[in-house]
């Protein structure tokens, strides 16, 4: 080792807590080092002080019985002041009794209704596919089919229209599809 | 009874609701077909086929399979017609059609048209009385005359079908005569191979950002690259649209009518690349039929007031790049400009999709064979 370790490290080796590798290197050059002799032999020392500190003079008795009786005196409180009762057992039949009734009156609430149904304006959109031409509209939806799945043949026009034509039975078909 | 009994009871009613809800609407009461007094076509008969109407959940669900069988009452052979849905319930904001071109039914015969339709709304708000109906918007005829009332330009669009139609049967029997049958058979694999190949998965509003979009923090303006179609008598001067990841939104296309006469209609076809450098068609630029009328000479705008959400297999396609061409012209006085088949394939636009006349005639070529193919070409 060309320098001298830190005191971090020879108060690891004065308390025998530094690795197996660090160690051998450390006590090569406290081997050989003055200094770091005495530095090391000076953590020994301190350590050696802390291991047995004067206690101070107390009730150790008393003090253990005051706080034992706080401890007691702490949960019979807590029992005075719960608002509820504890936790019972789940139980899944009353459950599902229970999310049963709200989804009948829900039902019987929404199919009794007068009241005219409000549509959503959606934005119609047109979709080719390999079935045929879809145009949607929110939940509702026309489609014109290619017969027996036929393969179309596809036009589609920047002005808003699709068409699919397929052959069927020696006749061509051309189905289109236009959005307004 | 003890309330355990009681309970069983209720569990077995709860669980055979559905079944008497299921009876609740008669489909066919659902349906009203409305032809004009003075149509060219007559209703002969209409099958519901296995259409039914169930509740799941707290929906109610029309599944309707019709087939309507008409016959040509007038006088000339029937090239195209377009029926209107509406079922203003189900769909409000929109409308649907069905359409069936590149038909050639003589006067007095009889031909079906098939509407699969699925409708879904809460049961709460289910009305009484017919919920679909269905109109007659438009016949056209070999001469490309029309009749109806028009509310979904179907006029326009099945002279279209029916133009690119003459395209295409011309274009095949010159293969035909000019190359044998072997190349014919070529031509129509090629066409099979192209069919429902490159497409996208497409969700279109009219305002605001598409459902389901992914929200990209470098938000821009892509300008357009432009295929040339030497023969188109409107060009594309310039164009962009504000993408942001998967999301097209307010595409913006200036146009000059380079003809001789006035324009009412352009459409551009447009394509967009994504990150790994695939192409894919994803829709069309159309000008406002409304407002719009391009005297010669002049520049004019396409506007559409609309969000593109694009996604391939579930999975959405980030736009790295996008390509407009011409695809669709319609003159003031009713004739249209479709690009010729030389223009298709010298312009570089391999994802073009066949027109319908070209899928029925591989369709026939693939179910019935190559003889079958060549007696339908020769019969026009």
């Amino acid at each position: 080792m060309s320098h001298h370790p830190s005191e971090a490290e020879l108060a690891l080796l004065a308390g025998g807590e530094c690795g197996a590798v660090s160690r051998f290197f450390l006590i090569r050059h406290v081997r050989e080092c003055r200094q770091c002799t005495e530095a090391t032999a000076r953590f020994e020392m301190l350590r050696a002080e802390i291991a047995h500190p004067e206690l101070p003079d107390l009730d150790w008795g008393r003090l253990e019985s005051e706080m034992r009786a706080n401890i007691r005196l702490g949960l019979e409180a807590g029992e005075c002041v719960r608002l509820f009762p504890a936790a019972k057992v789940w139980n899944p039949r009353l459950t599902v009794a229970f999310a049963s009734l709200m989804v009948l009156a829900g039902a019987g609430i929404l199919l009794h209704s007068n009241e005219p149904v409000t549509v959503k304006a959606a934005e119609p959109v047109l979709q080719s596919s390999g079935a045929g031409l879809e145009l949607r509209n929110g939940s509702s939806s026309m489609t014109l089919m290619n017969r027996n799945g036929s393969v179309a043949d596809q036009t589609v026009s920047a002005q808003g229209e699709i068409g699919a034509r397929y052959v069927d039975g020696g006749s061509v078909t051309i189905n289109n599809v236009y959005l307004e | 009874m003890s309330i355990w009994n009681k309970l069983r009871w209720f569990a077995v009613a709860a669980l055979a609701l559905p079944l008497f809800a299921q009876d609740k609407l008669d489909p066919a009461n659902s349906v009203k077909i409305d032809l004009q007094p003075d149509s060219p076509l007559a209703l002969i008969s209409m099958s519901m086929g296995d259409s039914r109407a169930s509740t799941r959940g707290g929906a109610m669900v029309l599944d309707l399979h019709m087939e309507l069988k008409l016959r040509n009452s007038g006088f000339r052979r029937v090239r195209g017609v377009t029926l209107l849905i509406t079922t203003q319930e189900f769909a409000p904001g929109g409308k649907g059609s069905v359409a069936r071109p590149c038909i050639d039914v003589a006067p007095t015969q009889e031909f079906s048209v098939p509407i699969d339709v699925r409708l879904v709304r809460p049961v709460q708000q289910v009305a009484s009385g017919p919920l679909v109906r269905v109109q007659l918007d438009g016949v056209l005829f070999d001469d490309l005359s029309f009749f109806g009332p028009n509310k979904l330009n179907s006029q326009r669009s099945m002279t279209f079908w029916e133009t690119e139609a003459q395209r295409d049967r011309a274009y095949f029997k010159h293969v035909l005569q000019a190359k044998g049958e072997k190349a014919l058979q070529d031509e129509m694999l090629l066409s099979m191979a192209k069919q429902a190949d490159s497409q996208l998965d497409v969700a279109l509003n009219r305002n605001g950002r598409a459902v389901g979009s992914l929200v990209s923090s470098n938000e821009h303006m892509t300008p357009f690259a432009f295929l040339k179609m030497p023969s188109a008598p409107v060009q594309p001067v310039q164009g962009w649209a504000e993408i942001s990841g998967n999301e097209a939104r307010s595409p913006e296309i200036e146009v000059i009518n380079q003809s001789a006469k006035a324009v009412r209609y352009v459409e551009i076809g447009w394509m967009v690349k994504d990150g790994e450098g695939h192409d894919y068609l994803a829709g069309s630029v159309p000008g406002s039929s409304t407002t719009m009328l391009l005297p010669p000479g002049q520049h004019s705008r396409l506007l559409p007031d609309t969000t593109l959400k694009f996604s391939r297999t579930g999975h959405p396609v980030e736009i790295k790049g996008m390509t407009g061409f011409v695809k669709q012209v319609e003159f003031a006085d009713g004739k249209v400009w479709v690009p010729s088949r030389d223009e298709l394939k010298s312009s570089g636009l391999r994802i073009m999709a066949p027109s319908p006349e070209e899928q029925r005639l591989a369709d026939i070529c693939r179910n019935q064979g190559l003889p079958a193919l060549i007696a339908e070409l020769n019969k026009f």
